[in-house]
């Protein structure tokens, strides 16, 4: 059977940086695959390669087994998209907006017509199908531009950030929508998201990205197990010296520690039992505990694990590097 | 098709955002009025200083004719003043356009009739009110020369007589052809081409471009609401324009016809030609700084306002690839004339190439990806 996307090597630069670095892996027919990364990761240059919307400088990619480059009229007609930025028509209806779309897949009247009501039906903009766009809210637009993507039928949906900006609420909206089109219709789902959570709930397999290179791929579970330890112990110590960093990793349950800026990351099997052992041992060498705090291991962790920084940190980082010497190139649809 | 489903986008769009239409024929329409009123025909109320130094009968008559032309087409505002140096700072300082000076020995030198002169100091910064002054000078000169040559009728001096070949017309009428040319060029600046540099300076491009359209159908459906919004204002301005200066359309239904043909084929060409050089630009500023530019090269060289013939010889040849020459030739000819189809078939077959040669190279040079 053949993948519903295939990439094999591809690698994208613009002048100066490497947006994707030599990425090489496959979707499933039906899955929902998830793309996590933080800012400037390369997610959104990866998905405008799969869509034809970009060349990619090497390698090659494919959608249901067409090359994307050779044959990019034959893959739109098979893919719906819903970019990052928010592109539907502000000064039409929603109804408009879908029907107008339809008409660029040459989907016959009578199709469209049964497509938009289901679509409209679906994403819950049924009564504020007559209103123009503009005066929507950021979550009904994406709704929208969700059953946009999804008016011709494709075999595959790109969906780049999609719950970026929305409150809680609305996002959860927009996991159960996806998660209900899927069940109904089999269709694959290609998502890209810098949500942990996000990763986590909706996506079968997850690849992470960081500075255009895939760093882990599998499913969320597999990912959280691989990195073993089961609960962090998150301390700051006081009068914690090198040897006593010796002792904590020689204790048979410690599985590893990880050093970030003031504190530690303890990873431990099971920290109900761990932590007796371990006060005893920080009060036998005098060791202060100042700071602590106990969790399950998350993507988060994960993420940590693979790239050692925190998500947020590689955002911070990302924007430092804006601020700095030279303005970034305007970028189109980087922001929402 | 789908590059109708282009242009319904954009109809759809511009319908729901009136003002720039409705802006954008108002705008001629005041051009129209205020360059009509701005130089009616020739100057009047030019502010001159009169310095006499001479007493004869002779300065007395000069002061007499140029008062006429003070009282008759007010031409002239004539002050007098004594001190020639006081008139000459006062000209140079700009509170009058130019001092004439009859000089003592004036009337002496015409008893004797030895070249007597009339002194002359003109503000050249103005050089349109300069020529204007020296010229109604110069006339009133030759009938006091007349007065006293009139027994040498070789020395007439020759008159002039303009013919009108068709029915008076004013000068702010001559400007309605123009001004339609001006409505559509206006109309074509910010549909069409620019409807798409609008799209990717939004980042909204980006979804239709991962949709089956093609490059055609992009250009043509943007090119076809372009000439829609376009021909329809066009007529709108004509309608305005010929109300405004009370100008009858000659002709009949043809004219009528013909009229409607050549704005299709004006705003086809144009958003052609401006969709060839905005096909790759991807910000507004870009489309404000070239579209004023073409407007310039185009419109002033076009005969709209000047006639064609009196250009420098390379502005002429400019003119014959200028489709606004050819334009405004042609509205010239229904709307003043009320000519029939051979008098515009030559206008028609320039753009019909035009078009055809415009639309290929906006197609090849668009450029379909991000
Ligand atoms: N058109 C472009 N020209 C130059 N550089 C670009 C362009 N598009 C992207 N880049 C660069 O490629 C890198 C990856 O950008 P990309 O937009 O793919 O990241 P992303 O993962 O989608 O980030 P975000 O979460 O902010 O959307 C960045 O360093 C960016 O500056
Ligand atoms: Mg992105």
């Amino acid at each position: 059977m053949a993948y519903a996307a295939e990439v094999k090597n591809i690698v994208k630069k613009f002048q100066s940086v490497t947006a994707v670095n030599d990425v090489s892996f496959s979707v499933n027919e039906g899955e929902i695959f998830g793309f996590l990364g933080p800012n400037g990761a390369g997610k959104t240059t990866l998905i405008r390669i799969l869509t034809c919307l970009m060349k990619p400088t090497s390698g090659q990619a494919s959608i249901r087994g067409i090359d994307v480059v050779k044959h990019p009229s034959l893959v739109r007609r098979n893919i719906g998209v819903v970019s990052q930025a928010l592109t539907s028509d502000l000064d039409l209806t929603a109804y408009e907006n879908l029907n107008i779309y339809g008409k660029y897949f040459d989907v016959p009247k009578k199709e469209r017509k049964e497509s938009i009501d289901y679509l409209l039906g679906k994403v819950d903009l049924k009564d504020r199908a007559k209103d123009l766009v503009a005066t929507y809210s950021g979550g009904m637009r994406r709704r929208l531009e969700i059953a946009r993507g999804l008016i011709h039928k494709p075999y595959i949906l790109f969906l780049d950030e999609p719950t970026i900006g929305l409150d809680p609420q609305s996002r959860r909206v927009i996991w159960e929508l996806l998660q209900k089109i899927r069940k109904e219709t089999g269709l694959t789902i290609f998502i890209t998201t810098h949500y942990m959570d996000e990763a986590d709930v909706l996506c079968d397999r997850i690849g992470i990205i960081d500075y255009g290179k895939i760093v882990a791929l599998d499913s969320p579970a597999n990912l959280k197990r691989t990195i073993g330890g089961f609960d962090i112990i998150e301390v700051t110590l006081g009068n914690f010296g090198p040897e006593g960093m010796e002792k904590l990793k020689a204790m048979p349950f410690v599985k590893s520690v990880t050093e970030k800026d003031e504190s530690l990351r303890i990873y431990v099997e099971d920290a109900a039992k761990s932590m007796p052992v371990l006060f005893e041992e920080f009060k036998k060498t005098g060791v202060i505990i100042e700071y602590l705090a106990i969790h399950e291991q998350t993507l988060e962790d994960v993420f940590i694990h693979y790239t050692g920084k925190t998500i947020r940190e590689a955002e911070t980082q990302k924007v430092n590097f804006f601020i700095g010497a030279g303005a970034p190139r305007r970028m189109p649809g980087a922001r929402i | 098709m789908r590059a109708l489903a282009v242009s319904e986008r954009d109809l759809k769009r511009f319908m729901r955002n009136p003002f720039v239409i409705i802006a954008s024929i108002f705008m001629p329409l005041m051009y129209l009025v205020i360059m009509g009123n701005s130089f009616q025909g020739e100057l009047k109320h030019l502010p001159v200083l009169l310095v006499n130094q001479d007493s004869g009968p002779y300065s007395r008559r000069v002061v007499e004719l140029l008062q006429a032309l003070e009282d008759g087409p007010r031409t002239l505002e004539i002050t007098r003043e004594n001190d020639q140096k006081k008139a000459v700072d006062m000209v140079r300082d700009g509170f009058y356009k130019g001092v004439i000076i009859i000089p003592p020995d004036f009337s002496k030198n015409v008893v004797k009739n030895v070249e007597p002169q009339v002194g002359l100091l003109l503000d050249n910064t103005d050089s349109i009110s300069a020529g204007s002054i020296s010229g109604v000078v110069s006339r009133a000169m030759a009938y006091l020369k007349a007065d006293y040559l009139a027994v040498r009728p070789d020395r007439a001096t020759p008159q002039l007589r303009s013919i009108e070949l068709y029915k008076k017309i004013d000068y702010d009428a001559s400007l309605v052809p123009g001004i339609i040319v001006m409505a559509i060029f206006m109309g074509t600046t910010f549909t069409g081409a620019f409807s798409l540099v609008m799209d990717k300076f939004l980042g909204i491009h980006e979804s239709y471009l991962s949709t089956p359209l093609t490059r055609f159908d992009l250009v043509a459906g943007t090119i076809m609401s372009g000439v829609l919004i376009t021909t329809i204002m066009s007529i709108i301005v004509m309608i305005g324009g010929l109300m405004i200066t009370g100008i009858k359309l000659a002709g009949g239904i043809g004219t009528l016809v013909l009229l409607l043909v050549t704005m299709v084929l004006t705003a086809l060409g144009l958003l052609s030609m401006i969709f060839t050089v905005l096909g790759r630009a991807d910000h507004p500023r870009i489309v404000g700084v070239l579209v004023g530019f073409l407007n310039v090269i185009f419109y002033f060289p076009s005969g709209a306002v000047y006639p064609i013939e009196s250009l420098p010889n390379w502005l002429r040849a400019f003119a014959k690839v200028n489709p606004e020459a050819y334009a405004v030739h042609a509205f010239k000819e229904l709307i003043l004339k009320g000519s029939g189809f051979t008098a515009i078939r030559g206008d028609l077959m320039f753009f019909v190439a035009f078009i055809a040669f415009m639309l290929c190279l906006a197609t090849l040079t668009f450029k379909r990806t991000m």
